[in-house]
């Protein structure tokens, strides 16, 4: 197959700046389902997607080390690190885009297909070439014409990558793992209940960090236990579907755990992909909405400095997302003038945020 | 930590009639869910009696006492908790003023005075260790020879290096986050390489603003002189792992439990509600350990089955069964009775639950021990308003505060005290925030914008100093029942009679005075006020106080070297019953300054192991002929 794989430390650095994009460009479409549920109800939704929205910042962080690790600098502060949704993936997934939207059967279709099972159905659509101009509103890792099935495929091939650099480096007498070490967010700065930090110093670790990766969020192998006993994010969000929770020994179609009630109607109706330039007839919203984008873009710099040799940040930025979260809620929680009852939502527009701060 | 789906109904009382567990436990809380942990992983099976209910635990049942709390108009201790006529419970807001010899049976505990108490314990699944405030101090090596050094109160049986290695345990089942440099004074030593399983958590920014003024400042007391200062407070609440723990193994913090997957609970973010409950289960919980040990397999539970009597064999004084009354609705009186065997019995309800129970089924330690010595902190609280905006309402409950005067020559003559620095503000005092909104809207006419920065004028001010001063063990000071005052299950109600000692408001008074110098230093205006009126109204050499109850129950069937003069020796064993062990703050012949979650958990350690002993050797007991 002709297509331009990780044959390069660029190369590698790229994808791995991609996989940074790819973990973040999940958060806001999560993050806006989740504070769109009505406080106090919907309480296991919540923490179905609460979960996933914390383990892909555990993945972000993961995606840093192994950056880091082989020399790469993480910029979450780059132009067009925030997606412009709806998107598609920045993995060159084109069968679907993903939007801003509040919390729905169709919102968690489109989270499922996020976290589809990594193994493509056949050879054939594993990686595919992309017929026409793309129409992915970010840059492809490596060729734009290239993309893969899943998530999972993509990571694949940064593993393959990273072996094949590994063994080209040793020929050489070099070293693929040059990165400075106080880079890696340790286990001190970061810790989940489901799933541990994992610093990257050579391949063993690099691997080990994506194959965590693969399995929180899909599962590997159709297995919908991971190693750890962990529910992958697929299942658990196919959970949300069934009405059911999955336990240990059920197959991927017939969760038998305890039942789960979800009420689709307790959450605000807030306008999918909301720019700014929805609140300009509403000052009060505009106002919020632009503070929001600044604090985002705040957060988004404080996580790069933690990138880069300041883990300890990490600790500061728990705050930094509560004011977020607050943010968030307090635009959800108000009516859209005009919009038929819809409600705001944070647009995410961090883009706006340096041309409104030069203005 | 996944609760195994259906632990809490692996059996039945129908099919337990029939067993003879290794150890039948009574009580679900802090005490029995390391007893039942560490028993079950020995290999024993182990019957839990729990007096509430017991759904699984699932985050959404966790969740709902959440619920119930942010609804409740009150935000006590019991505020998150179920009302349930057939376990009820002691609330802070039950206590009245008694007058001179008259008795207050109109709550739960029945109070005969003369000092009225509202003091708490929660009979819910997991105990008290559900509202406790997570703070885990060791006792002080000078607190266990009470008597030998300063003629008061008892010496232990133990040692603090008797139950150093214990400590180390329970900070490890707890999940403690300390520093050893911070926690290293009067006499608390560590082995070399001890670091807490995770690292201390930060002092607030209250706790910073106080130091700046008063540390290095020097207290004179009875002729010696203490240089004081701001000191974080070990807690068992989630932190930064240390990853030089256990060797460089480090530590894996214990997050949140539920029958599914969540992840919540792994690291304080800071909420200030840790008292009644955590919302987010970064504080220690006993479900943390209920969950383990019922991953055992060995473990059963009955709920609503409230543990009424003891049987003695007459003959060799052992335990041979245990009586309960058994409820399908708390609350109606509809209940049946039933009997459940072990080789051996734990009671882990707490110090009044289990001298209740002792008493109730007629055993009083055969020297009229049992329910005497009960001992409290006693809580002084002195409030002020710190001259600019301190941050108060931002962190955990209490991260940070005065520790210099727990121990020292004084205590010949007046108790210890620790000083903590509230950072919920007022909240235990007068009731803010709830208070101020109101004294704003009802008094001042505030609204709007104005209100709003007036509250948080005010509120990010507050400092209160919560002052917990030692009382010793007084035999007068004592639980007891009395037919005439039952609860609804018929199962008798614990009365109570307390005064606090001279010893005690010795160490009140010289805390108040304290805590004037501090907010002077402070520049800050004390607000502290004492109401005559108050129930918990003392006086001493004509100053009046008022002193809260602290939750720290303890004494009530005393540990020591003699069965004349004790009721457990050392392993928290009856001397009477030799297969009956009293397991808690009961046991405890003093209680110093500490919280005393920690040196309970300690002690259950040290208890289960010489429980799997006593069961191993007794694993084929004699057998008598009948006939």
């Amino acid at each position: 197959m002709p297509l331009h794989r990780i044959t390069t430390t660029e190369d590698l650095h790229r994808y791995l700046r991609a996989a940074l994009q790819l973990e973040h460009a999940t958060i806001p479409p999560y993050l806006t389902a989740l504070y769109s549920m009505h406080p106090n109800t919907n309480l296991d939704a919540f923490h179905i997607i609460r979960v996933v929205a914390v383990e892909e910042m555990l993945h972000l962080t993961l995606a840093a080390n192994v950056l880091n690790a082989v020399g790469g600098t993480p910029d979450l502060t780059a132009p067009d690190f925030v997606p412009t949704y709806p998107a598609f993936l920045p993995d060159g997934e084109d069968d679907f885009q993903v939007d801003r939207e509040r919390f729905s059967k169709k919102a968690v279709d489109t989270f499922l297909k996020i976290e589809r099972p990594g193994v493509a159905p056949d050879e054939e659509s594993r990686i595919k070439h992309r017929e026409g101009a793309s129409r992915s509103l970010l840059a492809a890792p490596e060729d734009d014409s290239m993309h893969f099935y899943s998530i999972g495929e993509f990571y694949e091939e940064i593993r393959r990558g990273l072996v094949h650099l590994q063994a080209e480096k040793a020929k050489a007498g070099e070293e693929l793992f040059s990165g400075d070490p106080a880079r890696q967010v340790t286990p001190e700065y970061y810790y989940s209940g489901g799933g541990e930090i994992i610093p990257v110093t050579d391949l063993e670790s690099a691997v080990a960090a994506l194959r965590l990766i693969g399995e929180q969020g899909e599962g590997l192998g159709g297995a919908i236990f991971d190693n750890e006993g962990e529910l992958a994010h697929y299942y658990r969000f196919k959970q949300l579907l069934h009405g059911r929770y999955y336990q240990e020994g059920d197959g991927p179609d017939d969760p038998t755990g305890p039942p789960l009630v979800v009420d689709w109607d307790a959450v605000y109706p807030v306008k999918t992909n909301a720019s700014l330039e929805d609140y300009r007839e509403a000052p009060g919203l505009y106002a919020a909405a632009v503070e929001f984008n600044r604090q985002y873009a705040s957060f988004l710099s404080l996580l790069t400095d933690a990138y880069t040799g300041r883990p300890e940040l990490l600790i500061d930025a728990v705050v930094e997302m509560f004011r977020l979260r607050d943010g968030m809620t307090s635009l959800i929680r108000n009516p859209l003038p005009g919009a038929d009852g819809l409600t705001a939502g944070p647009t995410f527009e961090v883009a706006a945020v340096s041309a409104i701060g030069s203005a | 930590m996944i609760f195994p789906r259906g632990a809490a109904r692996s059996t039945d009382h129908a099919a337990v009639s029939g067993v003879v567990y290794d150890a039948v436990v009574v009580g679900s809380g802090v005490s029995g869910a390391i007893i039942a942990n560490e028993l079950s992983r020995a290999g024993k099976r182990v019957l839990i009696l729990e007096a509430a209910a017991a759904d699984d635990i699932t985050l959404s049942g966790y969740e709902a006492y959440l619920k119930h709390f942010y609804e409740a108009v009150s935000k006590d201790n019991q505020s998150p908790y179920p009302e349930n006529p057939n376990a009820p419970m002691p609330r802070s807001t039950d206590a009245r003023k008694i007058p001179p010899g008259e008795t207050d049976a109109s709550a739960y505990l029945v109070q005969k005075g003369p000092f009225s108490t509202d003091t708490t314990y929660t009979r819910v699944f997991g105990g008290t260790a559900m509202h406790w405030e997570g703070k885990t101090p060791r006792m002080l090596p000078e607190d266990f020879e009470m008597r030998t050094r300063f003629g008061q109160g008892a010496d232990w049986p133990l040692s603090y290096d008797d139950l150093a290695p214990y400590y180390v345990r329970a900070e490890r089942e707890l999940g403690v986050s300390a520093d050893v440099e911070d926690q290293a004074y009067l006499g608390m030593t560590y082995d070399p390489d001890y670091v807490f399983p995770m690292k201390g958590l930060p002092l607030s920014y209250l706790d910073k603003m106080v130091a700046k003024d008063v540390d290095g400042m020097t207290v004179e007391l009875d002729g010696e002189q203490y240089p004081i200062k701001v000191r974080a407070f070990p807690q068992a609440r989630n932190g930064i792992p240390n990853a030089a723990y256990d060797g460089g193994k480090g530590f894996v913090p214990v997050g949140a439990v539920s029958t599914h997957q969540v992840e919540e609970g792994g690291r304080c973010q800071g909420n200030i509600n840790c008292v009644p409950i955590c919302p987010v289960q970064a504080k220690y919980n006993a479900g943390k350990t209920l969950a383990q040990a019922f991953k055992t397999g060995r473990v059963d539970l009955l709920a609503q089955t409230v543990a009424s009597k003891i049987h003695v064999d007459p003959d060799t004084g052992r335990v041979t069964e245990v009586e309960y009354k058994t409820y399908s609705d708390p609350h109606s009186p509809d209940h049946e009775t039933g009997t459940v065997r072990g080789d051996v019995f734990v009671l882990c309800a707490n110090a009044i639950e289990n001298a209740r129970l002792m008493l109730a089924s007629g055993l009083d330690g055969g020297n009229d021990l049992v329910g005497r010595n009960l001992m409290d902190h006693q809580y002084l609280l002195c409030w002020a308003l710190m001259p600019e905006v301190c941050g108060t309402m931002r962190g955990s409950v209490c991260t940070g505060g005065i520790s210099d005067l727990r121990g020292g020559g004084f205590r010949r003559q007046q108790a210890a005290f620790n000083i903590d620095i509230h950072n919920d503000g007022w909240g235990w005092a007068i009731g803010s925030p709830y208070t101020d909104l109101i004294g704003l809207v009802e008094t001042q006419n505030k609204f709007g914008a104005d209100l709003r920065g007036e509250l948080v004028s005010r509120i990010t001010r507050q400092l209160q100093l919560a002052i917990p001063v030692e009382v010793m063990p007084t035999e007068s000071n004592r639980v007891t029942v009395d037919p005439s005052y039952k609860d609804q299950l018929g199962n008798m109600r614990p009365v109570i009679s307390y005064h606090v000692p001279d010893y005690t408001l010795r160490g009140v008074a010289f805390a108040r005075q304290l805590s004037t110098r501090l907010f002077q230093r402070l520049g800050a205006a004390d607000y502290t006020v004492y109401d005559a009126d108050d129930y918990a109204y003392v006086t001493y050499e004509g100053e009046g106080y008022v002193v809260r109850g602290g939750n720290h129950l303890a004494g009530t069937h005393m540990m020591g070297v003699d069965r004349s003069t004790s009721v457990v020796d050392a392993d928290q064993r009856s001397w009477d019953h030799e297969n009956l062990y009293l397991v808690g703050g009961g046991s405890m012949p003093s209680i110093g300054t500490s919280n005393i979650t920690l040196t309970i958990a300690a002690l259950c350690f040290r208890s289960a192991e010489r429980i799997v002993e006593q069961l191993q050797a007794d694993a084929r007991p004699p057998q008598v002929p009948v006939g």
